[in-house]
């Protein structure tokens, strides 16, 4: 039997959900693979939304909205593509990028609904199933996941995302207007390193492990690893556990 | 909520009537829409996308559109005139022919069962600028308001011949009713009539002939060039030449056909400059291998954000405008468009091919205007439009009759909306005053 | 909340056969059996049409003999049967909001004609959804506050002047406020109106006697807003007269300011005696005191070029009014209009212009790249047409120059906490369909605030904007959906102030009040949710769209 991607898509009320019922009333044909959530509009789609319906099993996530200028509610959409794009990141980490997409829909293009949709399953069908999804999904690949929605819906990554366009487009609190470049580069990092920390404390959930143990699981280095364990017990969501020999090991708080 | 006892009678269901009505509608004030298609939003429902923002058209109006129909102090009447009108300010009493629609309006799903086994094919459909072809019974388009179908009296078998029938036989509601009659509703306590039946084009009444309109199939008026490059158009937005369904390479955009001339209407059109250049902008964001010539006398675009948006034009769309005066038009063996014109920069006589030619055509009265305002008894000016002093805008001959949109001038969309909420303003102060 | 409400979930579900354009593709019996497997479902039915008065007379039936506080339709689109449904439960006494839609039609059997399987199991799979996010709804109430049927304009040009007199005349307490020591604005400068040749005088005595005798109406001049606080139907107004202080408790707020002149210092010679602007023309006019024989007018002096990029609409026909009244009272004049493109839009002035031509004054066209130069004595163009340069003598130069935003528009703004565009004007809403509103509720704008616009324009907006007000104040309450945004008693704790959600409203609902709390304006909320999706520390709940709803729609997508 051939695959049969489960896709999940996010749909505005005003400008994608109209253009999708036009495709209906137009008798415009498109695989029967999408479920559709409609919501007032797109700037509500939180980052764990996205992430979660991978979590249960999506092979493909599509969010659509207003085309930019054209939000029924200003610019809610400007927002939506600030957190998809944040998403998105996340998800490139883990080479999940690629199964979740952000596009606009007029009211009037059910044509372009239509062929979007087609396009986007043909697509989902090629990249192949989901390690997440099925009847045995990947534990590790779930593991990720959770760390990246964990990490998407920090209060440090939402804060960020929040002010972005202020930070960009206005003005920060000292008056400065910070250039995209060195915003992306801040972000980028943050992006990097709270999924880091997002992955250590899942593996701290289960079981203590120490720095060296934790930085063989996630192949990245023990310095680094150190680093992230000095800000989460700043933070004050790991602390010390007890001694293996001369090596301390952590536990999640 | 509080309560009117008079109400207001709209006449003209396009963005300015819809807007007046909403107005009045929240203030509390009972009105009666009257609208003589069979759907209401008028002209901006055709449209594509909007200057300068470039918002689509029809996802801006349909809530509007929706919000009408729902609206608890807005009654509906499509497939209606006003026939006869009496009384005075603050009382007026109006007769309504409602004409027949053979569907029940309550009952209609709005399927589409009847249109898919009507045998009648080949209708033009008026919403698509004619371009598109319809049962005998249709819908002008899929996000109508009402979404009620509609039976065409002059092509349906079985109005003609009594024969047929099928789509009632397949309609499920049970909502086709072939013994529906015009007829005449009367309504009193009509405190207030705002007039805004919008505008007609010159095309509706004159054949162009100077242009090769009708004869050449590769010159277009704006109003079907909105239909055609609009996605739920008759082309699904792919726009192609007519002749031989080819990809064109090169528009033409002729402004003031028909405007701003000794030979036809003497006056300026006031829209035509800036969707022409917004025509010519979407076509380039279809196809990036286009380029625009907008045939211009005077560049009139003084609304807010209408230079900017020339300029983003010239800079970012490959669009050229021309200061001349267009002589005429001629193809050439390929059925492609040939522009004879004078160039106002050079004073020389030139000409250039293009693969479609789009006319800008006079924005004129809208038909049936002389007989309205013989009913109503309000003057018209000398272009036929309705009459007003320039310092009292909303006002028409008659107290107590307002008006508002292209039914006085040619204007844009805000405007228009602008000029609803001023009438509504006007009709509350004489409802709730009187 | 009745009593309905309060008990277990016990959702009913009702499956539309459309006809055939359902059931002619997927057996909605067999749906409907699926569905009485979901959890919570008590009871499903399927109909021919749920929409007809059989359909709701069976959904009534349902929530009645099955004791059902949840119902769910799957059939056509919720865009535009929803508010029929919502009615429907309303009718039997459940609350609106505990109402669910499914698309079985428009994004369904319509779209997967030739897969009748797959299109099948697709019904059973966003009904399963839909029954998941039913279970989880919620009873809402519709949010109603008190609004104070008074008006305040901005602002005592003609704009105001007409926005404040129809207000009054409609019934309503309305303040008048402005700035100069008397009302009138620009019309106090202007000597005659175009088309009309009237006396601006005359109409402006007019309105101002209007204005002054209304019993509704209160006129401070001499007087400007000092303070706003508040939100729609309740704003608590500073305004300062003289040195003293009015407060005003205001409904609905109208901006009417108007624009300012642009002097040209330094340009084209510019000396405010016999190189001009046409504003200094008009009150020469007005004293007789023009005795010039050869008169230039030039176009668009300091409009539409890089600097300001925009067209001033009124300058073509207050140089073609001015030109006519020099010609009428001394035809041996020689008058010469330079312009770029002449704007003269619609019936009656495209007229105007052909009566200048007719007049006998000369209309010569120039290019932004090759501008006129003002010599003493005489004024070089580059005429296109002709191919050669032409130079006019004068002895009277006007300089047709633009409206240009009022200076003090940004701390009126601030004070508003609504925007300016690039040019410092006014923003409305929405350019296209909501021109006399601001996206923040119960603030309108008109007139030359927004955009030049000329006497008739402003007119119309300032009876516009009371049109506008009128529809908020018309009534002793607001009313808005109960589908908004919302910081719970119980999530209070978790906000850590960090005013992202205040940034990220279009709508300025959200501010902090006197305790520094976060507070969302209920009345000013749209329900877009974007604060919720924001809120770094998941305070902010989404009445209707919440996230415990929209994430039980996601697990039942995935089967859980």
């Amino acid at each position: 039997m051939s695959f049969e991607p489960k896709i999940l898509g996010f749909l505005c009320n005003w400008c994608s959900y109209a253009g999708a019922d036009l495709a209906g009333v137009s008798r415009m044909q498109y695989p029967p693979n999408i479920r559709v959530i409609r919501v007032m509009c797109s700037g509500r789609i939180d980052p764990k939304f996205i992430v979660e319906a991978l979590r249960v099993g999506a092979d493909g996530v599509i969010v659509l909205g207003c085309h930019l200028g054209d939000c029924h509610y200003l610019e809610g959409n400007y927002e939506a593509e600030k957190k998809f794009d944040m998403v998105k990141k996340f998800l490139k980490l883990i080479d999940f990028d690629n199964r979740v997409r952000l596009d606009w829909v007029s009211a009037s293009e059910g044509a372009r609904y239509a062929s979007m949709i087609t396009e986007f399953t043909d697509h989902i069908k090629t990249l192949g199933p989901s390690p997440a999804g099925g009847d045995n999904p990947d534990d590790e690949i779930l593991e990720e996941l959770k760390a990246i929605e964990e990490a998407a819906g920090s209060d440090r990554m939402r804060a960020l995302v929040g002010r972005e366009r202020k930070i960009t487009e206005q003005e920060n609190v000292y008056g400065e207007t910070v250039s995209l470049d060195k915003f992306n580069e801040i972000f980028d990092l943050a992006i990097k390193d709270e999924y880091n920390r997002h992955r250590i404390l899942g593996l701290l959930e289960k079981e203590s492990k120490s720095v060296k143990d934790l930085a063989k699981e996630l192949k990245i280095d023990s310095s680094i690893v150190l680093e992230h364990m000095i800000t989460l017990k700043s933070r004050g969501q790991v602390d010390f556990g007890e001694l293996l020999g001369i090596t301390p090991t952590f536990h999640k708080l | 909520m509080e309560k009117n006892s008079k109400s207001a009678l709209i006449i003209g269901a396009g963005i300015a009537g819809i807007q007046a009505a909403l107005d009045l509608g929240d203030m509390g004030i009972k009105v009666h829409l009257i609208e003589k298609n069979p759907v209401i939003g008028g002209k901006m429902a055709q449209l594509d996308k909007t200057f300068p923002t470039l918002d689509c058209s029809i996802c801006i109006l349909a809530p509007k559109l929706s919000e009408c129909y729902r609206h608890e102090n807005i009654t509906l009447y499509t497939l209606s005139e006003v026939n006869y009108v009496e009384g005075t300010s603050g009382n007026f009493t109006v007769d309504i022919l409602k004409r027949a629609r053979y569907v029940k309006e309550d009952v209609c799903t709005n399927c589409g069962d009847c249109a898919t086994i009507c045998p009648v094919r080949g209708v033009p459909n008026y919403f698509d600028a004619n371009l598109k072809n319809m049962a005998a019974v249709y819908i002008p388009f899929p996000a109508a308001v009402p979404p009620v179908y509609i039976i065409d009296k002059n092509t349906c078998v079985y109005l003609n011949y009594g024969i047929c029938g099928l789509c009632a036989n397949i309609c499920g509601a049970e909502a086709i009713d072939f013994s529906q009659k015009d007829e005449i509703l009367k309504i009193d306590n009509v405190g207030c009539i705002i007039v805004a039946p919008g505008y007609g084009l010159l095309e509706d009444v004159s054949p162009l002939t100077n242009y090769g309109y009708g004869k050449y199939k590769n010159v277009v008026t704006a109003l079907e060039f909105e239909r055609l490059i609009c996605a739920s158009g008759p082309l699904e937005g792919h726009l192609k030449r007519l002749s031989d369904g080819k990809d064109p390479k090169k528009l033409a955009f002729l402004q003031c056909i028909g405007s701003r001339s000794d030979r036809d209407k003497k006056y300026c059109s006031s829209i035509c400059c800036m969707y022409s250049t917004k025509a010519a902008i979407i076509a380039y964001e279809h196809n990036n291998d286009l380029e625009s010539y907008v045939f211009y006398i005077d560049m009139r675009a003084g609304g807010k954000g209408f230079q900017t948006f020339l300029r983003r034009g010239v800079d970012e769309y490959n669009i050229k405008y021309i200061k001349s005066k267009i002589s005429h038009i001629d193809v050439d063996e390929d059925d492609t468009p040939v522009i004879t014109y004078e160039d106002y920069d050079t004073s020389e006589i030139k000409q250039m091919k293009v693969d479609l030619a789009v006319l800008a055509t006079c924005i004129i009265p809208s038909q049936g205007i002389e007989k309205l305002a013989d009913v109503l008894g309000i003057e018209l000016n000398n272009y036929n439009f309705v009459k007003t002093n320039p310092f009292l805008p909303v006002e028409t001959s008659v107290e107590g009759i307002f008006t508002c949109g292209c039914a006085r001038e040619p204007m844009d969309i805000p405007r228009s909306v602008a000029e609803a909420s001023g009438a509504a303003a006007r009709a509350a102060e004489v409802i709730k005053g009187g | 909340m009745s009593e309905k409400e309060s008990e277990d979930v016990r959702i009913g579900v009702f499956v539309c056969s459309c006809g055939t354009n359902i059931g002619g593709l997927i057996n909605v019996k067999e749906v409907a059996e699926y569905a009485k497997s979901l959890p919570n479902v008590v009871f499903t039915e399927d109909n021919l049409y749920t929409c007809s008065e059989t359909g709701l007379t069976q959904i009534k039936n349902g929530i009645r003999e099955h004791n059902l506080n949840r119902v769910v339709v799957a059939s056509c689109t919720p865009r535009t049967h929803e508010p029929l449904f919502r009615d429907c439960v309303k009718d039997e006494g459940l609350n609106e909001y505990l109402f669910q839609f499914v698309n079985i039609r428009d994004q369904c059997t319509w779209v997967h004609m030739k897969h009748p399987k797959e299109a099948f199991e697709k019904a059973k799979e966003v009904i399963r959804m839909g029954v998941a996010k039913a279970a989880k709804l919620e009873a809402l109430e519709n949010i109603v506050v008190d609004a104070t049927p008074t008006a305040i304009v901005i602002g005592g040009g003609v704009t105001g002047m007409t926005a404040a007199l129809s207000l009054a005349n409609q019934g309503f307490e309305t303040h008048l406020v402005e700035r100069d020591d008397k009302l009138g604005g620009q019309l106090n400068i202007i000597n005659k109106l175009f088309p009309t040749g009237q006396d601006a005088s005359e109409l402006l005595g007019s309105l101002k006697k209007r204005v002054e005798s209304n019993p509704n109406l209160t006129v401070y001049t001499s007087a400007s807003v000092k303070n706003i606080e508040g939100f729609v139907g309740n704003f608590e107004i500073e305004v300062e007269q003289k040195g003293k202080s009015i407060d005003l408790t205001i409904g609905v707020i109208v901006v009417a300011v108007g624009a300012s002149l642009l002097t040209p210092t330094g340009k084209f010679g510019y000396d405010g005696n016999i190189r001009i602007t046409q504003y200094e023309l008009e009150k020469k006019l007005k004293n007789n005191e023009v005795k010039a024989k050869d008169i230039v007018m030039i176009q668009c002096v300091g409009a539409r070029n890089d600097e300001r990029k925009y067209c001033s609409n009124v300058c073509c026909m207050t140089a073609l009014k001015n030109a006519l009244l020099i010609k009428e009272k001394n035809p041996q004049a020689n008058i010469t209009i330079l312009f770029r493109d002449l704007y003269t839009p619609g019936t009656h002035y495209e007229e105007y212009y052909r009566r200048a031509r007719e007049a006998g004054i000369l209309f010569l066209s120039y290019k932004l790249e090759k501008e006129p130069i003002v010599e003493e004595n005489n004024v070089k163009v580059f005429n296109e047409y002709i191919g050669e340069e032409m130079s006019i003598p004068y002895d009277l130069l006007v300089l047709s120059t633009p409206l240009i935003a009022n200076s003090d528009n940004k701390e009126l703004a601030q004070m508003l906490k609504v925007p300016l565009e690039e040019n410092k004007f006014f923003l409305e809403a929405h350019v296209k369909l909501r021109p006399m509103d601001f996206a923040t509720d119960g603030i309108f704008i008109c007139g030359a605030a927004k955009w030049p616009v000329d006497l008739t324009e402003s007119i119309t907006q300032g009876y516009a904007a009371a049109g506008r007000a009128s529809t908020i104040i018309s009534h002793d309450t607001i009313e808005v959906e109960g589908a908004t945004s919302f910081l719970p008693e119980y999530n209070k704790n978790l906000c850590t102030g960090c005013e992202i959600c205040i940034t990220v409203c279009p709508y300025k609902a959200i501010s902090k009040n006197e305790n520094d709390e976060i507070e969302i304006t209920q009345v000013l909320c749209k329900g877009c949710g974007v604060c919720g999706a924001t809120c770094t520390s998941h305070a902010i709940i989404i009445r209707h769209f919440t996230d415990e709803q929209i994430l039980s729609e996601i697990y039942a997508f995935g089967g859980i």
